[in-house]
């Protein structure tokens, strides 16, 4: 029997896992840097949710997917009305998140509809569109929504046993996104080697064949839409909790989409790890990697004044340069997916028909 | 299956690591008080927030960066923390919590300056509370981050999750601001009025107080519209305007939130009469270069602004503050709220005297019952029940052409005083 | 109430079509650029908008300098500005027309076999390095481009439609253009290679096309067009922004989908619709939907018609 994660993963995940039981490691990571790895993670494994969720439309089913982030904001603002106290249901966060996940999912169903009927790079763009109009809809209903300030502040979780302050211990939502993540990632394993992943990879490798094969490909299509729409939706719920606040429309636009799409692609699409790996190093740079350099040269007298002068001023030039770099010298991306890593470095001659 | 040793053995030497690593003692430096500021210092609000961390810095430098607290004299530290990131360009939820989390775990941290966006104050101020740290705003203006009655029906209680007050602020709050926008806007003989306002929780919040009061002292209201900022331009949404034929337009919004592309699209749709006038999320230099000599002309633009600004300070007794500034950087301030870094500075560091030792708690009731602080304006103000500041002044400012290098430059100077009228209804 | 009064104002609704048009015609010059390369290359060139921000930015350095090494004043000097604006509209075009041919050689060239997501992803990668030269030469606020270009009314000072200068620009530069493109392209040689490319280049190359010169020279059109396009939205609407490219962009290629992409009329149509929605939309609906209007729209108009207004070529590849 072949273990469930390869092993360098399974490391991963255990030293994860442990982290916070080593206070002392957080300690003088703090100390020396200023920031909290326990406060970061959790972030960075909510991502890492996302970013599975957009795999499976363009890694398992290989359709461009770029509306993303908008699934994220659903997810955040269903469980920001249902959980505030601002509102009237003030609901339990575990029905809300649950709700939240129905949620995204229909609206998943729902834009997958139109989209079956196109093709290639007007699916992206229909995507694309999708997730501007939530933005804009977040943004312009401020009776339900807040506009642009946020629905804040929301409460914690409760979970039985938990006696801690959710806001000032990060470890309760340390090992709640830890332990969400490490479920959607077995969920998603199994999924992979059901009849439904092979019947999506069998569309990404060659829908003709697969149609002639009997696949429903229209209906395996948009399960895969709400299957990653659901997903979203799960990470944005807990993001919302987690940031005690929705934020507001900016946090769920564009550039989120496309950022989670730059982990894929860094990563391997279709391979899980891969993804995780993709996460863990762009997510690792904006957040913890690029404040920590800039508290430093901060300290140092460096990086005052001119934005050439941040590190984090050139955080656009490291991205597009590991983008370009990734896909000439490795396309399948760091930790690839075997059977993508053969399509990718197989020469196609010219497409004909 | 292989035994694969590698991943094993670095279960094992992780593991090993972890128990190695010998727990300190999370007692901080004895001699040394941290003070943070939490401000967005990537993106385009950094001209701002440069002006308002120089204030802080000037006001701890004034005290050499020590204090003498009972019989021991401390250090302090400035930390300068950014709640704002290159990927968003403005201040994210991330950054907000990272830096309220780091100020509340560190235990040399005493005072939490911040924030400059009354979003990102909602995300601390919680946290912050539940540390019972004193947390001094310079720049938030939202009313119902502090007032009860102002929001929605749980604020501002559910930003104070121990029922106590720990956020200050020496900022005037926009109520003031929008109803004496209203009244100077009737003053400069207006009398029907377009609002229009950025979608963002401060611009829109004033332009609402704007309208209610305008709409009391009888000034006719002709529309109100939010724009998306992500707009290029507005000509459509002006012409619409035009056909009004408005007095005066109020933009509820700030520099970074296209107030200069809005005044540009008005004159370009041929309101050249037309008055514009915004709050002082506009009061500032970037906001004449942004739009250009040619448009930004005396007459056309005014703004207020909560509080004095530099040129205001400097005819009257907040002269003090501009040389001592000008002293220790070599120029005046840039923008007006460097006045308020250092307010912020300087009840830091009372509240610590007061408090007259080392503890968060002491720290937290001797800063929230200041009362009679000798502001930096010259002017006696203390924090009411709500850890808002009784100072009520208000400037107006419009533009002047001032002689520089023997060209006419415009420039933004002092108008006027705003008082609240005694006679209103 | 507000909606009746100016919907019964006929006055108002020819100004609306101005400003639309004037808009759409804008956006119609940027979506050219990505309708053509992808008409040839197959490829969602994501770094064009990014590309016509950084015209934006030499535009504006140009201006700003010559004013500043003259010392002259512009405003009412006619010859002088005349000759800037010669000066800029040689210059950021050529300028923006060689940048993309370099990228497209250093960067898209290499891959032009791998797999259609490889150039996408380096597109964006391209648009992401465009963006941060683009912080470093204008900063992270809005930067005013110096107003060249009169905003007189055309049509007199008291009349009620205002057709300005600046209108008067955008349609003396953007129809000849787009004349003069569609000429090249159905008249010369080279634009008939061009054609043969976009239909099947495999066969293009075995009839003894250059597909590889055929490639430079769209790429080449296509960001001129980008800078013909940053000039006039310098020149109208005066403000420049690292971050314009993303929206104008995206607009683009809203346009250049609804349209069909990788057709020409079709994109110059799809920038005008956008143009118009947007205006009329802030006029009748409200300003702040007006983002959401132009994508619905594009939603409902691929849902029904899923390969845009004008593409009738469904080739699907196999």
């Amino acid at each position: 029997m072949k273990p469930y994660f390869p092993s360098w993963s399974l490391v991963a995940f255990a030293a994860l896992v442990a982290y916070p039981l080593f206070p002392a490691l957080e300690h003088h990571f703090f100390h020396l840097t200023n920031r909290s790895l326990g406060v970061e993670l959790p972030g960075l494994f909510l991502f890492a949710i996302l970013a599975l969720a957009l795999n499976v439309v363009v890694g398992y089913t290989g359709l461009l997917h770029l509306g993303i982030a908008g699934f994220f904001g659903i997810g955040a603002y269903v469980v920001g009305i249902l959980t505030a106290p601002l509102n009237p249901f003030e609901m339990n966060f575990w029905l809300a998140l649950l709700i939240a996940i129905a949620v995204t999912t229909f609206i998943g169903l729902l834009l997958g509809t139109p989209a079956l009927r196109l093709s290639g790079d007007y699916l992206a763009l229909v995507t694309l569109g999708f997730g501007e109009v939530v933005r804009f809809t977040i943004k312009n209903i401020p009776a339900v929504t807040e506009g642009t300030k946020g629905i804040s502040p929301l409460p914690p979780p409760v979970f039985p046993g938990v006696t801690v302050d959710w806001n000032t211990d990060y470890r309760p939502f340390y090992y709640l996104a830890l332990s969400v993540l490490l479920i959607t990632f077995y969920l998603l394993y199994r999924l992979e080697r059901s009849k439904l992943g092979r019947a999506w990879v069998a569309i990404r490798e060659d829908e003709l064949a697969a149609k002639c094969m009997g696949l429903n490909t229209s209906r395996l299509k948009l399960a895969a839409f709400s299957v990653a729409a659901g997903i979203a939706g799960l990470a944005g719920g807990i993001y919302a909790s987690k940031m005690t606040s929705t934020v507001g429309p900016e946090a769920f636009d564009f550039n989120k989409s496309i950022f989670v799409l730059c982990c894929l692609i860094l990563g391997g699409l279709g391979s899980r790890n891969g993804v995780l790996l993709g996460v863990f190093i762009l997510y690792g740079f904006d957040y913890i990697l690029s404040p920590i350099i800039d508290g430093f040269l901060q300290s140092s007298g460096l990086g005052q004044g001119k934005i050439w002068q941040q590190f984090s001023g050139w955080r656009l030039i490291v991205f597009g340069l590991v983008l370009i770099i990734v896909m000439r010298v490795r396309p399948q991306g760091l930790l690839p997916n075997n059977r993508v890593k053969d399509e990718m470095q197989h020469v196609q001659l010219p497409a004909t028909v | 299956m292989p035994i694969r040793i590698l991943p094993l053995l670095s279960i094992i030497v992780l593991l090993g690591i972890g128990f190695v690593i010998p727990m300190p003692a999370n007692v901080g430096k004895p001699d040394v008080i941290r003070i943070v500021s939490s401000l967005p210092r990537t993106g385009s609000a950094r001209g701002q927030t440069d002006t308002i961390v120089a204030g802080i810095r000037l006001a701890l430098h004034e005290i050499d960066y020590k204090i003498q607290l009972g019989d021991k004299t401390y250090r302090i530290e400035y930390l300068d923390l950014d709640d704002a990131n290159a990927a968003a360009g403005q201040w994210t939820a991330e950054n907000e919590i990272s830096n309220a989390v780091l100020a509340n775990r560190d235990p040399d941290v005493m005072v939490y300056i911040g924030t400059y966006n009354s979003g990102a104050a909602r995300i601390s101020m919680p946290i912050l509370n539940k540390a019972g740290m004193l947390m001094i705003s310079p720049a938030n203006t939202a009313p119902e981050l502090t007032k009860p009655g102002a929001g929605a029906r749980c604020e501002p209680m559910c930003y104070r999750p121990n029922g106590e007050v720990n956020y200050v602020r020496v900022v005037p709050t926009d109520d003031l601001q929008g109803a004496l926008a209203a009244e100077w806007a009737q003053d400069l003989g207006a009398k029907k009025v377009y609002i229009l306002d950025d979608n963002e929780t401060y611009g829109q919040g004033v332009a609402n107080l704007f309208e209610a009061h305008a709409r009391s002292i009888g000034l006719e209201i002709l529309g109100h519209e939010s724009i998306d900022l992500k707009a290029a331009e507005f000509s459509a949404l002006m012409t619409k305007i035009k056909l009004r034929n408005p007095d005066l337009i109020f933009f509820g919004g700030t520099t970074q939130t296209k107030a200069s592309q809005v005044l540009k699209d008005m004159v370009k749709a041929g309101m050249d009469k037309c008055k514009f006038m915004a709050p002082d999320g506009c009061h500032e230099e970037t906001m004449i270069t942004q739009t250009g000599a040619d448009i930004v002309v005396p007459g056309r633009f005014y703004t207020t602004f909560g509080g004095l600004t530099t040129d205001r300070l400097s005819v009257g007794a907040g002269k003090v503050f501009v040389d001592k500034y000008t002293e220790l950087y070599g120029k005046p301030p840039s923008e007006a709220y460097a006045v308020y870094g250092y307010e912020c500075g300087r009840v830091a560091i009372e509240a610590m005297r007061k408090a007259g030792k080392k503890d968060r708690r002491a720290i937290l009731e001797a800063g929230r019952s200041i009362k009679d602080f000798d502001g930096a304006a010259g002017v006696k103000w203390s924090f009411d029940e709500n850890g808002d500041t009784t100072l009520q002044m208000m400037t107006g400012s419009t533009v002047q052409m001032v002689k520089e290098d023997g060209k006419e430059v415009p420039h933004l100077r002092w108008s006027k005083d705003l008082q609240p009228r005694t006679t209103t209804k | 109430m507000q909606i009746l009064f100016a919907a019964i104002d006929t006055n108002a609704l020819t100004q609306y079509l101005i400003n639309g048009l004037s808009y759409g015609m804008l956006i119609a010059l940027v979506a050219l650029g990505y309708t053509m390369v992808y008409g040839i290359v197959e490829l969602i060139n994501f770094a064009h908008g990014d590309l016509f921000m950084l015209g934006g930015f030499l535009g504006l350095t140009i201006v700003t300098t010559t004013i500043s090494l003259t010392g002259a004043s512009v405003i009412g000097n006619v010859p002088m500005t005349a000759g800037i604006l010669l000066l800029a509209f040689i210059l950021v075009p050529i300028f923006c027309g060689f940048l993309n041919v370099g990228v497209d050689r250093i960067i898209y060239k290499p891959l032009r076999k791998a797999p259609r997501l490889a150039p996408l992803v380096s597109a964006i990668g391209v648009s992401f390095i465009f963006q941060n030269f683009g912080l470093f030469w204008g900063g992270p606020q809005d930067v005013d481009f110096p107003k060249l270009i009169s905003n007189t009314n055309l049509l007199g000072e008291s009349s009620s439609i205002r057709f300005t200068y600046q209108d008067l620009l955008v349609v003396g530069v953007t129809i000849p253009l787009m004349i003069a493109l569609t000429l090249f392209v159905r008249v010369t040689p080279l634009g008939k290679a061009m054609r043969a490319t976009a239909q099947n280049p495999t066969a293009a190359q075995l009839m003894g096309i250059n597909t590889e010169r055929v490639i430079a020279t769209t790429f080449l059109i296509g960001g001129a067009l980008a800078g013909f396009g940053s000039m006039i939205y310098g020149l109208t609407i005066n403000t420049v922004h690292y971050q314009m490219g993303f929206l104008v962009g995206l607009y683009a290629f809203t346009a250049a989908v609804l349209g069909g992409i990788g057709n020409i009329p079709g994109a110059v149509l799809g920038g005008l619709l956008i143009g118009l929605v947007r205006s009329l939309g802030s006029a009748y609906v409200g300003e702040r939907w007006t983002g959401a209007l132009i994508f619905t729209m594009l939603i409902v108009v691929l849902v029904f018609r899923p390969s845009g207004l004008l593409g009738s070529r469904v080739r699907e590849k196999v």
